[in-house]
């Protein structure tokens, strides 16, 4: 399964890379996250809470932010394991300035699911996927132009 | 003989039981006191090596007893035999690697279910994933990821065959058609999932079993030697009622072996249940398979020769009495034709999906695919109709006794008396106008025809096929279809039966009562058949069980014979208290009567109390009491010679099938509109059990032809886990159906019955897809896989629709 898409940030190219860069920004625009533990640099460990159709449970898993380019771009890999079975993720995250000091954030990602959690919620995936990525980056938006207000 | 009782279309005796909630499963049995319960860890991973299992936090758990993991299983066990030389270990749980999505990798045993699955969740395992193959062609590549280390490759079993001369055959074809035919990996969906409950005694080092297995007992030898005690040790006992199987349940039988090693490690009797996603994810199935199939045509429509090669996917572990499905049909590999030269190959490969087994049909969906689907497209080729060229080949009732080219002799038959009766049911002729004027009006209606030989009755020896003729002479010979019945009279006259058939909803027991009602007249009602299997008490043999539509053949043959001998007893008792011999004697409603003075007679009661309360008074010779058992097999069932000929199975019988549909161009929809079905299965021994088996096998080929698919991804993950996801045909998508029947007794079998059952689940695949590719032909559409999902068909009518606009 992969997909890509966009959002337009009316925030500067520095102000989102420190937002998405931040793990108790990324712990709030992950459903299901409580919070995000580092284990190494630029590797944390996080319990994800996620129902896909039918198979709701909980997930150990690692995210790991690697090939960063400063102000540019990095990959987010996420690998989840627990009773409904496995998640593999990678997500690929690049900004590109807009005019008037607002970003084009743009995303592309594949992910794979194993166990309980294809076996029987495969058909309501790729409509799950969708959901998490666009209310992940619908609360990122919130996050950098909120900043942007108070600032 | 003017039959009283057998034939007549007697109601079932289980269905009071069934129908007011008195059934006893597996799940309502409670056998023993202090009884836990297990419940499963399996696998996300189709193909990965296991580096750690971690098992202390959930061994903490309130209410755990213990968990098993597969260093156990190795300590305790020993890998499954399987009738083939690949050497490759199978064990009732994971060992260093998961081969495919849900197989069982731990067993936590708690005070009850809900426990038992919370500690699943605290059980950490370490994966290492690998690459996995789940497509049969490419589990044959040499780069192909191998899931047996010590095999080598994925290959578990090749064999090839030539029988008559293939090569002139297909020298002097005036045509050859051939075409490459994809099976899919489908299952049957038993109401009642798998049920075990295990309880071992060290004091005696034994095991006993509750399950809904049903045979074959051969099993019962393979779990013997897994478990590594005496076969006297393993005590299984086989609840009342089954919940449906239909080939199925016999996978049960590895759980029953793991949850033997979890009660004697454990040292408690333990429950398990098998959920439905445990079931659909892991259970059994059959075989996927792929046929490159090649026929020799005369240009009249003749089929002269055939050369096939199947390759099975026998899932992750070659598991006996795998690869049985690449055999099971290997007598009757010519179908219903008189095709005098064949060749063939055969291999089961291994892949990352669950492993296979015995299913309704066994094999017969996978053979007759591509046979009558090629004798379809030899029409299609030669301009001829469909029906010209199966009534063209269709083997004569003059040559009955018909020895197919692989050694099959099938016993009796009339098929083209069958299949005129069937053309004029399906007012053949009139539904190709019908169809031609609905074209005209741009509707697509198509009619499909099958015509199928329906072996009953396996002859153990067949699965010995999978071995060379010089490897098969190391060992014991196999053959026979061995079934035992006892048939006795308590004190009082009160009569029961006992089984070994270990039925899953047949209705063994109405046909035993009928059957021992009729031989020694009296009436059914009246007589007790206990039906619940169990090792140490029922007389069985390795061939026991409920598989292979054997009780109309055998099973049904055991009960006649062992109540013919205490009818024989009774009248031997009756002539000396008569003083007349006992061919003067008839035994009529209850009692014995001369025939030719009716008021000389004794009641039924006298005798059997004489045998009973006064063995004195019995003529000389004679044994006290009346307890009679009988074996039954068929002298044909022999083993397979050093030709690689072999009969495998006892009788066969026939069913051609028409079926019309009419496909929406714009949806890929197919509909039926009617399903003619005739069956010849020798006597009817009962024609509503028959009517009812035939519905029911119908609505799982019907499920094959048209919905079912056990669907994996290219990964090897699992798609198919709920019902939602695995469409299964219910009572609104059962078309219209008329049955029909024609009698030819067999001449094997004493009441002249032949099996009947799975007729139709092989059958109904092809001749759907027979009467859509009918339909669908203005666009030269091929139909070479199933299910005919909407989607399929309407990807294959837009794939042709723009290749023709690339022509124009």
């Amino acid at each position: 399964m992969n997909g890509n898409g966009s959002v337009e940030l009316n925030a500067s190219v520095e102000q989102v890379w420190a937002k998405i860069l931040d793990p108790e920004v990324l712990a709030e625009c992950i459903m299901g996250c409580k919070e995000l533990v580092l284990l190494e640099d630029g590797k944390y460990r996080a319990d994800l809470a996620v129902g896909v159709a039918a198979v709701k449970g909980k997930y150990d898993a690692t995210i790991q932010l690697t090939d960063v380019e400063e102000l540019k771009s990095y990959k987010l890999i996420v690998r989840g394991e627990g009773a409904p079975g496995f998640v593999e993720a990678e997500g690929l995250i690049e900004l590109i300035p807009a005019e008037e000091g607002t970003t084009t954030l743009t995303y592309a990602y594949q992910a794979e699911v194993g166990g309980k959690v294809a076996s029987i919620g495969q058909r309501m995936l790729g409509g799950v996927a969708k959901l998490l990525i666009s209310d992940f980056f619908k609360k990122m938006k919130k996050q950098v132009e909120n900043e942007q207000k108070t600032a | 003989m003017n039959k009283q009782h057998i034939g007549k279309p007697m109601a079932r005796v289980e269905d009071a039981r069934l129908t007011s909630g008195q059934g006893s499963f597996i799940e309502d049995m409670n056998p023993l006191p202090n009884i836990h319960h297990a419940a499963i860890l399996r696998s996300p991973y189709p193909h990965a090596r296991i580096k750690a299992i971690r098992t202390e936090q959930a061994e903490q758990m309130p209410g755990v007893k213990g968990i098993v993991t597969g260093k156990d299983v190795v300590e305790l066990t020993h890998p499954f035999p399987v009738g083939v030389t690949a050497p490759v270990k199978y064990y009732s749980l994971a060992v260093d690697k998961v081969r495919y999505v849900g197989e069982p990798v731990a067993v936590v045993v708690a005070k009850n279910r809900y426990l038992a699955e919370d500690a699943l969740e605290r059980i950490e395992v370490e994966y290492e994933p690998l690459p996995a193959v789940v497509d049969i062609e490419t589990s044959l590549l040499a780069d192909s990821p191998i899931l047996h280390d010590e095999v080598g490759s994925n290959i578990a079993n090749h064999r090839t065959f030539s029988y008559g001369d293939p090569d002139k055959a297909f020298r002097e074809a005036e045509l050859v058609v051939k075409h490459k035919f994809m099976f899919p990996k489908y299952s049957a969906t038993p109401v009642e999932t798998y049920g075990v409950i295990a309880h071992y005694q060290s004091s005696s080092d034994s095991l006993t079993i509750w399950s809904n297995f049903h045979g074959p007992f051969t099993l019962q030898s393979v779990m013997a030697a897994a478990l590594r005690i005496n076969s006297n040790q393993l005590r299984i006992m086989i609840p009342k009622d089954v919940g449906g199987s239909y080939g199925i349940k016999s996978g049960v039988y590895p759980y029953m072996v793991l949850m033997g090693v979890v009660s004697k490690k454990v040292g408690l009797p333990v429950k398990w249940i098998e959920d439905r996603q445990e079931h659909l994810m892991a259970s059994s199935s059959g075989t996927d398979r792929v046929t490159w199939i090649e026929a020799a045509v005369k240009r009249d429509g003749t089929v002269t020769g055939l050369r096939m090669k199947m390759v099975d996917s026998v899932g992750a572990y070659v598991r006996a009495p795998e690869p049985a499905c690449l055999y099971r049909t290997h007598s009757n590999s010519t179908g219903a034709y008189r095709i005098e030269h064949l060749a063939m190959e055969t291999i089961a490969v291994m892949t990352n999906k669950s492993p296979t087994g015995l299913i309704r049909g066994y094999g017969g969906q996978q053979m007759y695919f591509p046979l009558e689907r090629i004798m379809h497209m030899v029409a299609t080729k030669l301009g001829l109709d469909p029906a010209e060229v199966l009534r063209r080949n269709l083997i004569a009732k003059e040559e009955f006794p018909y020895q197919t080219p692989s050694g099959g002799i099938y016993d009796s038959g009339d098929y083209r008396q069958a299949f005129e009766k069937l053309m004029s049911m399906a007012k053949y002729e009139e539904f190709r106008e019908r169809q031609a004027k609905a074209r005209q009006e741009g509707r697509y209606l198509g009619i499909g025809l099958a015509c199928i030989v329906e072996p009953s009755g396996s002859n153990m020896g067949y699965i010995t096929v999978a071995l060379t003729p010089e490897e098969r002479g190391r060992s014991l010979p196999k053959s026979g279809c061995a079934e035992g019945a006892t048939v006795s009279i308590d004190p009082m006259g009160g009569i029961s039966v006992r089984i070994s058939t270990a039925p899953t909803g047949q209705g063994h027991e109405t046909v035993s009562a009928q059957i021992v009602g009729e031989v020694l007249g009296v009436d059914p009602r009246t007589v007790k058949v206990i039906a619940e299997m169990d090792t140490l008490t029922s007389p069985w043999s390795v061939a026991s069980g409920s598989y292979s539509s054997r009780f109309g053949p055998i099973g049904s043959s055991a009960v006649y014979q062992a109540a013919g001998k205490v009818r024989e007893k009774l009248l031997r008792i009756a002539a000396d208290q008569l003083g007349r011999s006992p061919d003067e004697l008839v035994m009529e409603t209850g009692k014995v009567v001369v025939r030719d003075d009716p008021t000389k007679q004794i009641s039924l009661k006298r005798l059997v109390g004489s045998a009973h309360w006064n063995p004195q008074g019995l003529p000389a010779g004679t044994e006290p009491g009346i307890h009679e058992t009988a074996f039954y097999t068929i002298p044909t069932a022999l083993p397979p010679d050093e030709n690689d000929l072999i009969n495998g199975s006892a009788t066969y019988g026939f069913v051609a099938d028409a079926v019309t549909v009419e496909v929406d161009p714009a949806t890929g929809d197919v509909q039926i509109l009617d399903y003619f079905t005739i069956h010849d299965a020798g006597v009817l021994l009962n024609p509503l059990i028959a009517d009812g088996q035939i519905m029911g096998g119908l609505a799982h080929g019907l499920g094959g032809a048209l919905y079912e698919e056990l669907a994996y991804d290219k990964n090897g993950q699992f798609l198919a886990g709920s019902f939602m996801d695995y469409l299964c045909p219910t009572a609104t998508e059962i078309p219209k159906v008329t049955i029909a029947h024609i009698e030819t007794p067999s001449p094997l079998t004493p009441l002249g019955a032949k099996g009947l059952g799975e007729g139709n689940t092989m059958s109904a695949p092809v001749v759907i897809a027979n009467a859509v590719a009918d339909a669908i032909s203005p666009y030269g559409v091929t139909i070479d896989t199933l299910p005919l999902s909407p989607n399929r068909i309407w990807s294959w009518i837009q794939q042709a629709k723009s290749k023709e606009e690339e022509l124009v």
